[in-house]
C-alpha cells in the first residue's frame, strides 16, 4: 500500500511540474500592466499628434483587438488602413463634417455603425477604456491620417470634442 | 461511520460549522484591529508572497471543495435513486462511498472558506465595503443557506442506514440537499458575475438596482457552466478516490468494486463534460454580448495562449479517457474483435487535438502589429473558432465512439436486421463527420455574428443528435443481445488507474488556469469599469507564473484530497475493527 501512494504521489506532483515546465518555458512570457496615460501638451504638431494616436490605438485604446490593420474576411470591425477615406465619404453621405464624425464615432460609436458590422464599439471616452479629451484627439488625427487629411488638432479641437461628448450625453451615451 | 445517532451527527456538525465561522469572525475582528490601517486607496500587503497571490490560491482551493461538495451530491443521490429503483445494491453502495466522501470534505471546505473570509476584507477592505454595499444582503443569505445545506447534509448521511426502509424519504431528502447547493451556487457567481460584467449601478458605483446588479450577463451561464462543472469535477475526483483505493487494495474483490467505481465515475465525468464546451460556449456569447472587448480579450488577446494550454490540457483529458476505454477492452470477453479500430481513432484524435492546439492572435508588439496586420498570416486562418470548434466536436465524437465500442464490445446483435443496423451506424457516424467539417469550412466565409450566433451552434447540434442516434440504435440493435460474457472487473492493469488518476489532476489543473483566466478578463479592475485596481498587483503576470501558481494550488489540493481519502480508510478500518469486537 505504501509505494502504490507514493507512486500515486509521484504522478500528482509529476503531472503538475510538467504543466507548470510548459507553462514556464514553451509560452510566451510576458506581463499585462495597465496602459499609462498619454500626455497630450499644447502644441504638439499634427505628426506628432497622429503618431501618439498610433500608439493609443495599439495600446490603451484596445482598438485592434476588434479591427484588423488591412481588411480580411469576416473582420468583426471596419480594417484601419483606409478608415481615414472610408470615414470621409460616409461623412459626405449624412452631411456632417468630418471632425465631427470622427468624434461621435469614437464617443458615440452606436450613432454611425457601418453597412454588414454590428453595434459592439464601446465609447472609448467612458470605462473602461477611458481615453481622455487628448487621448481621443490623438486617435481621432491618427484614423483621418489613414487615407484622408488630418483636420483635427489639440487643444484647438477640444470644443467640437466635448459638443460630440454633451451630445452623445443626450442621446444615451452611443450603445 | 454513519452508524452515529442522527442527532449527535447532526448537533456534531452545527458545531463545527458554528466553530469554524465563529473563528472567522473573531479574526477578522481581531485582525482588523491589531493590524495597521491600508494604505490610501484601501489595501494591505499579505507577507512575503503578496495578497493577489495569497487570495489566488485561497480562493481556488475553496473553489475547487466547493465544486466537489456541490457536485458530488448530485450524483450520488442520482445513484441512490437508480439503485433503489433497480433494487441494485452496488449502486446503493456506491452511493453511500460519495456522500461519505462529500460529508468529510464540508470541513476541509468551511475551514478553507473562512480563511477567505477573513483574507479578503483585511487585504481589500475598500474593495469589499463596495461589494457588501451593492451586494451584501445575498451574503447573509449565503450564511442562512449554508447553514440549512449543513443540517440537511449531516441528516443525508447519518440518516442513510437508518432510513434504509423508506428509500423514497431519504431521496427526497438529498434532492433537498441538491437545492440548497444550487442556491450557494447562484449566489456566489452572481458577485462573481457582478464583479465581471457589472450591472445595477451608476458609472460611480452608487447602487441603482440591486436586482440587476444580482441579475448580471454573466450570472445564469457562469452558474450553469459552473453546475455542470461540478458534477465533472466532483465524479473526478471520486473516480480519482477509486484509482486510489484500487491501487491500494489488498483483494480481488476490492480491486473488482473499485474498478467498476472508477468507470461509473469516469463516466460520469466524462459525460457531463461533453455539454461543458456548449455551455462555456454560452458564457462567451454572453460576455460578447456584455462587452465585445472583454470578450475578444479573453479569446484572443493576452490569453490566447491560455487558450492553447486549455487545449493541451482538455486533449489530454480525452487522450487519457480514450487510452483508458481502449485498455478497458480487455476485460471484455469479445473485446479483441475491435482492437484494428483503435488505431484510426487514435490518428483522428490526434489531427483534432493539433488543430485545435494552433493558436490564432499572439501578443504582439506595436512593430509586429504593424508588419503583419492584427493576425499571424498562417496561425490566422488556421486558428481559429471555425477550425477549432470543428476539431473539438471530432474528437468528442471519437471519444463517444470508444465509449459505445467499449459498451458492445462483450455482446453481440441478434436481430434480424443487425447487418442494416451496422451500415445504418458508419452512415450516420459519416454523414455527422462530413457536416460538421463542411459547416467548418463554410464558417470562413461567413461574419462573425453568423458564426457565433448560427453555424458553432449548429455544430455542436450534430454531436448531439448523432450521440443521440447511435444510443437509440445500439439500444435497439443491442436489445437482448448475446452475451460473450461479463466484464472481468479489477482485471485491469495498474497503469489503467494512473489514467485516472491523470484526467482528475489536468482538470483540477484546468479548473485553476480557467478561474484565473476568467477573473483576469476584469484586467486591472477589482469591478470592470466602476472599481479600479491600484494595488501594487494590478497586472496579469507572465504565463509561466500562472503555470507555477496552478500547479503549485493543484498539489495543495492533493495533498489535502489525499488526507480526506486517508481518514475515510482509517475510519472505515476503526468501523471494522469495533464491528469485529462487537
Amino acid at each position: 500500500m505504501k509505494s502504490g501512494v507514493l507512486k500515486l504521489l509521484a504522478v500528482v506532483i509529476g503531472i503538475n511540474v510538467f504543466f507548470a515546465y510548459i507553462g514556464w518555458f514553451f509560452l510566451p512570457q510576458s506581463e499585462s500592466r495597465p496602459p499609462k496615460t498619454t500626455k497630450i501638451e499644447k502644441g504638439i504638431t499634427r505628426d506628432e499628434l497622429v503618431t501618439a494616436g498610433e500608439g493609443i490605438v495599439f495600446g490603451k485604446g484596445q482598438c485592434m483587438t476588434c479591427h484588423p490593420m488591412k481588411p480580411e474576411t469576416g473582420m468583426r470591425a471596419p480594417a484601419i488602413s483606409t478608415i481615414g477615406a472610408d470615414m470621409v465619404k460616409s461623412a459626405k453621405g449624412c452631411d456632417t463634417p468630418p471632425e465631427t464624425f470622427v468624434f461621435e464615432s469614437l464617443v458615440n460609436p452606436g450613432k454611425y455603425v457601418e453597412k454588414g458590422f454590428d453595434n459592439m464599439m464601446p465609447p472609448v471616452n467612458k470605462p473602461p477604456t477611458s481615453l481622455s479629451e487628448g487621448e481621443l484627439i490623438a486617435v481621432a488625427a491618427f484614423l483621418q491620417s489613414k487615407g484622408s487629411n488630418v483636420t483635427v488638432s489639440y487643444p484647438e479641437s477640444v470644443a467640437l470634442l466635448k459638443a460630440a461628448i454633451e451630445k452623445a450625453e443626450k442621446q444615451g451615451g452611443g450603445k | 461511520m454513519a452508524e452515529a445517532g442522527v442527532r449527535k451527527g447532526l448537533t456534531k456538525g452545527l458545531i463545527k460549522l458554528t466553530l469554524i465561522l465563529g473563528i472567522g469572525f473573531g479574526l477578522l475582528f481581531i485582525l482588523g484591529k491589531a493590524l495597521p490601517a491600508p494604505t490610501g486607496d484601501g489595501y494591505r500587503v499579505f507577507p512575503f508572497i503578496g495578497s493577489r497571490d495569497w487570495i489566488w490560491i485561497i480562493a481556488q482551493l475553496h473553489l475547487n471543495f466547493a465544486a466537489f461538495v456541490l457536485g458530488v451530491p448530485i450524483f450520488a443521490v442520482s445513484m441512490e435513486f437508480i439503485g433503489w429503483r433497480k433494487s441494485d445494491g452496488r449502486l446503493d453502495r456506491i452511493a453511500y462511498d460519495f456522500t461519505k466522501l462529500f460529508t468529510l470534505a464540508y470541513t476541509i471546505t468551511a475551514v478553507i472558506g473562512s480563511i477567505f473570509m477573513v483574507s479578503l476584507p483585511i487585504l481589500y477592505p475598500k474593495f469589499i465595503d463596495h461589494m457588501m454595499k451593492i451586494l451584501g444582503p445575498t451574503w447573509w443569505v449565503y450564511v442562512a443557506v449554508m447553514y440549512v445545506e449543513v443540517i440537511v447534509c449531516y441528516y443525508y448521511f447519518y440518516s442513510w442506514k437508518k432510513m434504509s426502509g423508506t428509500k423514497g424519504r431519504h431521496v427526497a431528502i438529498g434532492g433537498l440537499l441538491n437545492v440548497m447547493g444550487v442556491m450557494m451556487l447562484l449566489i456566489t457567481s452572481s458577485w462573481v458575475g457582478y464583479m465581471t460584467t457589472p450591472a445595477g449601478v451608476s458609472d460611480s458605483g452608487e447602487l441603482i438596482s440591486r436586482w440587476h446588479a444580482i441579475k448580471t450577463y454573466m450570472w445564469l451561464p457562469l452558474s450553469l457552466h459552473r453546475l455542470v462543472a461540478n458534477v465533472v469535477f466532483g465524479a473526478g475526483i471520486a473516480m480519482a478516490y477509486a484509482a486510489f483505493r484500487f491501487i491500494t487494495s489488498e483483494t480481488d474483490e476490492d480491486r473488482a468494486y473499485y474498478d467498476w467505481m472508477g468507470y461509473t465515475s469516469a463516466m460520469i465525468s466524462i459525460g457531463f463534460s461533453l455539454i461543458l464546451p456548449g455551455i462555456g460556449y454560452l458564457l462567451g456569447v454572453e460576455i460578447y454580448e456584455y462587452n465585445e472587448q472583454m470578450g475578444i480579450q479573453l479569446m484572443g488577446g493576452f490569453f490566447a495562449w491560455l487558450w492553447v494550454m486549455q487545449a493541451i490540457l482538455i486533449g489530454a483529458i480525452l487522450m487519457c479517457i480514450n487510452y483508458y476505454l481502449w485498455i478497458s477492452l480487455a476485460k471484455m470477453p469479445g473485446g479483441e474483435r475491435y482492437y484494428k479500430y483503435v488505431k484510426y481513432l487514435f490518428i483522428v484524435m490526434l489531427l483534432g487535438y493539433a488543430v485545435w492546439l494552433t493558436p490564432h492572435s499572439i501578443a504582439l508588439s506595436l512593430e509586429e502589429a504593424r508588419k503583419m496586420g492584427a493576425y499571424h498570416p498562417l496561425l490566422g486562418n488556421l486558428g481559429v473558432m471555425a477550425s477549432k470548434n470543428t476539431a473539438v466536436v471530432i474528437t468528442y465524437l471519437v471519444t463517444f465512439m470508444s465509449f459505445s465500442i467499449f459498451k458492445m464490445s462483450n455482446k453481440e446483435s441478434v436481430v434480424s436486421w443487425a447487418a442494416t443496423g451496422r451500415a445504418l451506424r458508419i452512415v450516420i457516424i459519416a454523414a455527422s463527420t462530413v457536416s460538421v467539417l463542411a459547416i467548418g469550412v463554410y464558417s470562413y466565409m461567413v461574419s462573425s455574428h453568423v458564426r457565433v450566433r448560427v453555424l458553432s451552434p449548429i455544430q455542436f447540434g450534430i454531436f448531439f443528435l448523432t450521440i443521440v442516434a447511435l444510443f437509440i440504435l445500439d439500444k435497439m440493435m443491442y436489445k437482448n443481445a448475446r452475451l460473450i460474457g461479463e466484464p472481468r472487473w479489477g482485471k485491469m492493469p495498474e497503469r489503467s488507474q494512473y489514467a485516472l488518476i491523470g484526467i482528475t489532476v489536468t482538470f483540477t489543473w484546468l479548473m485553476g488556469m480557467m478561474g484565473y483566466m476568467r477573473a483576469g478578463a476584469r484586467q486591472y479592475w477589482h469591478v470592470y469599469g466602476i472599481i479600479k485596481n491600484t494595488s501594487a498587483d494590478n497586472y496579469l503576470p507572465t504565463h509561466g507564473v500562472t503555470a507555477v501558481i496552478v500547479s503549485v494550488l493543484t498539489v495543495i489540493f492533493f495533498l489535502l484530497i489525499g488526507l480526506l481519502f486517508w481518514t475515510i480508510m482509517k475510519l472505515e478500518k476503526a468501523y471494522e475493527k469495533k464491528g469485529a469486537q462487537s
